[in-house]
């Protein structure tokens, strides 16, 4: 699959399947909390003024009362900045959606670094180590919008608590209508038996750039990503990382408890001959405030720094 | 749907007391629980589901059902003897009180539990999960109530007044917030520890249409909350009621909070409420 030209902003790509979702199931309600803007969420506002529920800046009460409405019948959609959501209404979602298992879907809108220059107060770098710590939520983090569509349409349909981990970049399309994205699949976007590039969300698209600069000097990269953190098939894992004996995790989240976690994981619980080196934000670190490219750079998850990562594990 | 027992409002006390002696032999039995609380939040809960609330005994998920939320889920041993005095929880459970894996876990499970409506324990988290309970109901033109009973200690969580601001944007009159006002809670009286007070003051600026009852009197709390109206506007009950009610050496003492009798006081305290 080939990186195309058309680009999309995942939060229309959500705001487009809850609509559909809405047409079709009276019982689809979206919370925000003073997010409208962050959710791009004004088409549906539009056509279904009476399912928008808007709590203000509260988020605490954003989780709680979506939990409430699910266990009232509702397929209850939260759409909030994933900072404020993870971290704000923690216990909520640990009690309200996950011990609960109520029928709620929190979308963490621009996870990761997304807010570069304001600062660590927005940024989200533990969110799926968060939500791994919990029992039982579902956790997606989509690359592009046709991925993306397919994994909203299976959350809405999907009866338990799903976390999705959303960028605001928009970003190309990897796959075509062809793709058929399946929960607990990893997906191998490119073939290549040096080095393995596993990658999450966003991050994806620096992990095939580095596939392409590792062409050039040589080195064949099997390029994964990893839209499905939960469910996990680790056989199907363990599979695609025994076909090299190096793997890169790329991801714009802590080392800690994200996919660099998760691989290792696999790696050492399926007894593969594989060393890994991973890619993000180091124990006990803050991100830097500042542009987001800049921010990538800094920490080797561009593009540049992840084929360099490469070279250097290559030539070991 | 009607409450199945819809008993007179002068005898719900005669069940309160039966309650009261199951509290303390169950916690007596487990050697745990929160006596202080059981006992202070009985008389609402009887009044509940002796006359009150409308629910399918048969059915626990009946969509039809007033939904009760016990927010201080550390009550839980007042709520699962008040199941058992309405037949409705199989009284052989008790001995299994706070075991390994029981179906009678130390906060409420609504996985394991009939007629819990969701995992409570954490204080703060009741009043938004009965905001959104009400708000579904609005939304699907249903006409059951949403009780939430949260302690009073509680109400220093934050999370509490954004749910009352919610609840009082999106004119929620079908949710009745009932607040179990004993004025402890861990470590002291409330006023001692971050003062609540004038707490009907602030229910009121919060939008709450405001009603006073004791708390330990089923009548009166009857009384009260059948003689709300639909009229927009959210009801916080304001429950003054005494902590440890019904046994004079655990009444208003901070140390009975989880406390558990000893057998000569068991036995003291099965006389008192055989008066």
């Amino acid at each position: 699959m080939l990186e195309t030209a058309v680009k999309q902003d995942l939060r229309d790509v959500m705001v487009d399947s809850l609509v559909d979702a809405a047409r079709k199931d009276k019982n689809i309600a979206v919370l925000v909390s003073d997010s409208t803007s962050t959710a791009k969420i004004a088409p549906f506002k539009e056509q279904f003024p009476d399912r928008l529920i808007n709590v203000g800046i509260a988020e605490q009460g954003l989780v709680g009362t979506a939990a409430g409405m699910a266990l009232g019948g509702f397929v209850s959609v939260t759409a909030n900045a994933a900072c404020f959501l993870v971290h704000r209404a923690n216990e909520q979602v640990k009690n309200d959606i996950c011990y609960s298992n109520t029928n709620v879907k929190l979308m963490g809108l621009n996870a990761g670094v997304c807010y570069g220059a304001l600062a660590s107060t927005h940024h989200a770098i533990d969110d799926v180590s968060i939500m791994r710590g919990f029992g039982n939520i579902q956790i997606f983090a989509p690359c592009d919008g046709v991925e993306a569509r397919q994994i909203f349409d299976y959350a809405f349909n999907y009866e338990g608590p799903v976390y999705i981990r959303m960028d605001s970049a928009k970003l190309p399309d990897l796959h075509d209508d062809s793709y058929s994205f399946c929960p607990g699949h990893p997906d191998v976007i490119r073939q290549g038996e040096d080095i393995t590039i596993l990658a999450m969300g966003s991050t994806v698209h620096e992990a095939v750039a580095a596939g392409r600069l590792l062409d050039i000097k040589g080195i064949r990269a099997q390029v994964v990503s990893l839209p499905s953190i939960r469910p996990l098939e680790r056989d199907v894992l363990a599979q695609v990382l025994s076909k090299t004996a190096r793997a890169i995790t790329v991801e714009e989240h802590s080392r800690h408890g994200g996919i660099g976690s998760l691989v290792c994981e696999t790696i050492a619980e399926k007894g593969i001959n594989c060393r890994v080196k991973r890619l993000g934000f180091a124990e006990g670190r803050f991100a830097v405030s500042g542009p987001r490219d800049q921010m990538r750079k800094y920490i080797g998850i561009d593009a540049e720094g992840v084929a360099a990562t490469a070279v250097d594990m290559c030539s070991e | 749907m009607d409450n199945p027992f819809a008993f007179e409002p002068g005898d719900i006390s005669t069940q309160a007391a039966e309650i009261r002696k199951r509290v303390l032999k169950m916690n007596f039995g487990a050697g745990q629980g929160h006596t202080g609380a059981d006992l202070s939040e009985t008389d609402i809960l009887a009044a509940l589901y002796f006359r009150l609330l409308r629910y399918d005994r048969h059915n626990p998920e009946n969509p039809g059902r007033d939904r009760f939320v016990l927010s201080k889920g550390h009550g839980v041993g007042g709520f699962y003897c008040t199941l058992m005095q309405a037949g409705l929880l199989d009284e052989s459970l008790a001995g299994t009180y706070l075991g390994f894996d029981s179906r009678l876990p130390g906060h409420p499970v609504r996985q394991k539990t009939p007629f819990v409506e969701v995992n409570t324990g954490a204080l703060g988290h009741g009043l938004a999960i009965g905001v959104g309970m009400a708000l579904a109901a609005k939304k699907q033109n249903l006409e059951y109530k949403v009780y939430v009973l949260t302690g009073d200690g509680e109400l220093q969580e934050g999370s509490n007044w954004e749910a009352a601001m919610t609840a009082q944007q999106y004119k929620l009159d079908n949710l009745i917030w009932i607040i179990d006002r004993n004025g402890l809670q861990l470590a002291d009286f409330t006023e001692n520890i971050n003062a609540l007070e004038p707490l009907d003051r602030k229910l009121e600026a919060f939008g709450m249409e405001l009603h006073q009852a004791d708390g330990n009197d089923p009548e009166a709390l009857v009384r009260t909350i059948e003689s709300l109206e639909k009229n927009d506007r959210p009801k916080a009950i304001l429950a003054r009621t005494t902590k440890g009610c019904g046994v004079s050496f655990i009444e208003n003492q901070p140390a009975w909070h989880h406390k558990i009798p000893t057998e000569n006081e068991l036995s003291q305290a099965m006389e008192e409420l055989s008066c």
